[in-house]
C-alpha cells in the first residue's frame, strides 16, 4: 500500500496533486488569518488580548534584524543540542543493549531523571558553562537524549532473535549485526522519538535563554513580557512557531526519506 | 512463573537502587574530595541538609505547585479527550483540525507563557491554564491515534447488530483507544509539573519554580537542588500513580 503511493508520488503526473497538497494548508492559513483580522476589527478586541495579525506582521517587518538574529541563535542552540542528544541517545541505547548489567544499574536512574523538571537545571547549567551558546545547547542536549534512548531500546527489542542467530550462523560479527539488523529495526521507533526530541530541544534552548543572554527567541519573549508588549510577544511566538514547525517537518522529511518502508506508529 | 517474575523484578529493583547509590556516592565523593564550591556542585548530604532546613517553605511551595499541576492536568485531559471524540464524530472537521493541532503542538509551549501570564495574572490561574494547554494537546493527539486504531471490520460487525454512532464509540472505540490515551496521560504527568514550574519561574507568588528562581538570584544553590529534588518527587509520585491506574484498570492491552 505504502509502496504503491510512494511510487505514484514520484511520477510526474502526480506532481500537480503534490502542489495542491502543499498549497491547501497555506490557503487555509491565509483564510484563518483574514478571519481573525476581520473579527478583531469588528469586535474591537483590544490589542492587549489579541492584536491583529497584520499588526504582528508589521512588528516583525519593522525590526526584522532582531527576530532573524534571535531565530538564528536559538536555531543554533537547538540544532547543536538536538544532534548531540540524538547521537548520544542512540549510543547509550547501544551500550545498554550490549551490557545488560549496565542497563539494570543505570537505566532506572535515566528514567527517574526524565521525571526531573530539567528546566530547573537551567540555572545550574548556565552557571557551569557561562552565558554561552554552549550552555543552552547542553540543556537542549540533556532534554532530548532520553526519549531517543528509550525508543531505540524499544526498537531493538522488536528484533526477532532468530534473525540474529541466522546472521551469526553466517559469521556476522556484533558490529555487522548492529548495523544491518538492530539499527534498521529501531529506525521507525527512533524517528518517533526524534520528532519529540526536536521540539523538546527547542523548549530547552528557549528556557535556557531565560537564565540570561542577549540574543535569542527566549530573550525576545522576556523583553516583550517585561515591557507588556503583547504585539512583540505574539511576533516572537510566531517566529518560534515557524522554527518549531520547521524542525518538525525537517525530521518528518528525513523520516519519509530514510524509513521508506513506513513505521507502524 | 509469578514467583520467578517477582524475584526477577526484585533483582531489578535491587540493581536500580545499587546504581542510584553508586551515583550518589560518586557525587558525594567528588563534591567533597575535589572541594567543589556549592554553586558548582553541592554534596548530596548538604542538599539533604538543605531539604530539612527549608522543609516548611518547600512543603508549602510543593503543595502550591502540585495543586496547579493537578488542576491543569485534569482540565487538560478532559478537554483533550472531549475534543478528540468530537473530531472523530465529525469526520469533516478532521482534515482541518488535525494538521492544525499537529502544527500547534510543534510550537514550544513555553513560548505562550509570557502571554498567559499577562492575561491571567501572576496567581495560580495562569499556571493552571498553561498546564491545561500543554496537556490537552498531548491527550488530544494520543486519543485521536487511539480512536483510529479500531478495526474497520469490528465497526461493521457491531453496526450490523444495530449499534448507533454513540454505541460504537462507547463499546468499541473508547476501549480500543484507552491504552494509548492512558499512555499519553502517563507522559503528560511529568510534562504538567515541568510546565507549572517553568511558568512559575517567569512570575508567581509561590511554588517550586518561584523558589528555584529566587534561590538562583540569591546564589543559594543548595536550595536550588533541594527544590529540584522536591519537584522530581512530585512528578515521580504523579507518574507512579497514573502507571498504577494503568496497570490496574487497562488490563486488556
Amino acid at each position: 500500500m505504502t509502496g504503491v503511493s510512494t511510487s505514484a508520488a514520484t511520477l510526474p503526473v502526480a506532481s500537480t496533486g503534490r502542489v495542491h497538497a502543499a498549497v491547501k494548508p497555506v490557503l487555509w492559513l491565509a483564510l484563518g488569518l483574514l478571519a481573525i483580522e476581520v473579527l478583531v476589527m469588528a469586535l474591537e478586541i483590544r490589542p492587549y488580548y489579541l492584536p491583529r495579525p497584520s499588526a504582528i506582521a508589521a512588528n516583525i517587518m519593522a525590526t526584522p534584524g532582531a527576530y532573524l538574529a534571535g531565530l538564528w541563535r536559538t536555531f543554533l542552540e537547538t540544532a547543536l543540542g538536538f544532534v548531540a542528544g540524538s547521537l548520544f541517545g542512540v549510543l547509550m541505547a547501544v551500550i545498554f543493549h550490549r551490557w545488560v548489567t549496565l542497563r539494570e544499574l543505570f537505566f532506572p536512574l535515566f528514567v527517574v531523571s526524565q521525571t526531573i523538571p530539567v528546566i530547573a537545571f537551567g540555572a545550574v547549567v548556565v552557571l557551569w558553562f557561562g552565558n554561552t551558546l554552549f550552555a543552552k545547547a547542553v540543556i537542549s542536549f540533556y532534554i532530548s537524549f532520553l526519549p531517543v534512548t528509550v525508543n531505540t531500546l524499544l526498537g531493538f527489542s522488536s528484533v526477532d532473535p532468530r534473525q540474529v542467530q541466522l546472521m551469526r550462523s553466517f559469521g556476522a560479527n556484533d558490529v555487522q549485526i548492529l548495523r544491518r539488523l538492530y539499527l534498521p529495526a529501531a529506525l521507525p521507533q527512533l524517528f518517533v522519538a526524534l520528532k519529540l526530541a526536536s521540539s523538546l530541544a527547542l523548549v530547552g534552548a528557549i528556557v535556557g535563554e531565560w537564565f540570561g543572554d542577549t540574543t535569542g527567541l527566549g530573550v525576545l519573549l522576556l523583553q516583550a513580557m517585561y515591557n507588556e508588549n503583547v504585539v512583540g510577544i505574539w511576533a516572537t511566538i510566531v517566529v518560534s512557531a515557524c522554527l518549531g514547525m520547521g524542525l518538525y517537518s525537517l525530521v518528518s522529511l528525513a523520516e519519509r526519506k530514510i524509513v521508506f518502508w513506513g513505521g507502524e506508529q | 512463573m509469578s514467583a520467578y517474575m517477582q524475584s526477577d523484578s526484585a533483582r531489578q529493583i535491587g540493581r536500580g537502587l545499587a546504581g542510584a547509590l553508586l551515583v550518589a556516592a560518586i557525587w558525594e565523593l567528588s563534591a567533597r574530595g575535589l572541594n567543589l564550591p556549592a554553586y558548582v556542585l553541592p554534596s548530596v548530604t548538604s542538599i539533604l541538609g538543605g531539604l530539612v532546613n527549608d522543609a516548611a517553605s518547600l512543603a508549602k511551595a510543593a503543595r502550591y505547585t502540585a495543586a496547579e499541576s493537578f488542576a491543569g492536568y485534569v482540565i487538560g485531559c478532559l478537554v483533550g479527550m472531549a475534543a478528540a471524540v468530537l473530531v472523530t464524530m465529525i469526520p469533516a472537521a478532521r482534515s482541518v483540525v488535525l494538521p492544525l493541532a499537529t502544527a500547534i503542538n510543534s510550537v514550544p509551549v513555553v513560548a505562550y507563557s509570557p502571554l498567559v501570564l499577562l492575561w491571567f495574572g501572576m496567581g495560580m490561574a495562569s499556571k493552571i491554564v498553561m498546564v491545561a494547554v500543554a496537556v490537552s494537546f498531548t491527550i488530544f493527539l494520543s486519543t485521536i491515534a487511539g480512536l483510529d486504531r479500531v478495526d474497520r471490520k469490528s465497526v461493521d460487525l457491531i453496526r450490523s447488530f444495530g449499534a448507533g454512532r454513540l454505541a460504537v464509540l462507547w463499546r468499541l472505540r473508547l476501549p480500543t483507544a484507552l491504552p494509548l490515551i492512558i499512555a499519553g496521560m502517563r507522559v503528560s504527568t511529568v510534562r504538567s509539573v515541568i510546565v507549572a514550574i517553568v511558568t512559575e519561574m517567569l512570575g508567581a507568588y509561590d511554588g517550586l519554580g518561584w523558589i528555584i528562581y529566587q534561590a538562583v538570584l540569591q546564589i543559594d544553590f543548595v536550595k536550588v537542588w533541594a527544590a529540584i529534588i522536591v519537584a522530581s518527587s512530585i512528578s515521580l509520585t504523579f507518574f507512579g500513580a497514573i502507571s498504577f491506574i494503568e496497570r490496574r484498570y487497562v488490563f486488556w492491552r
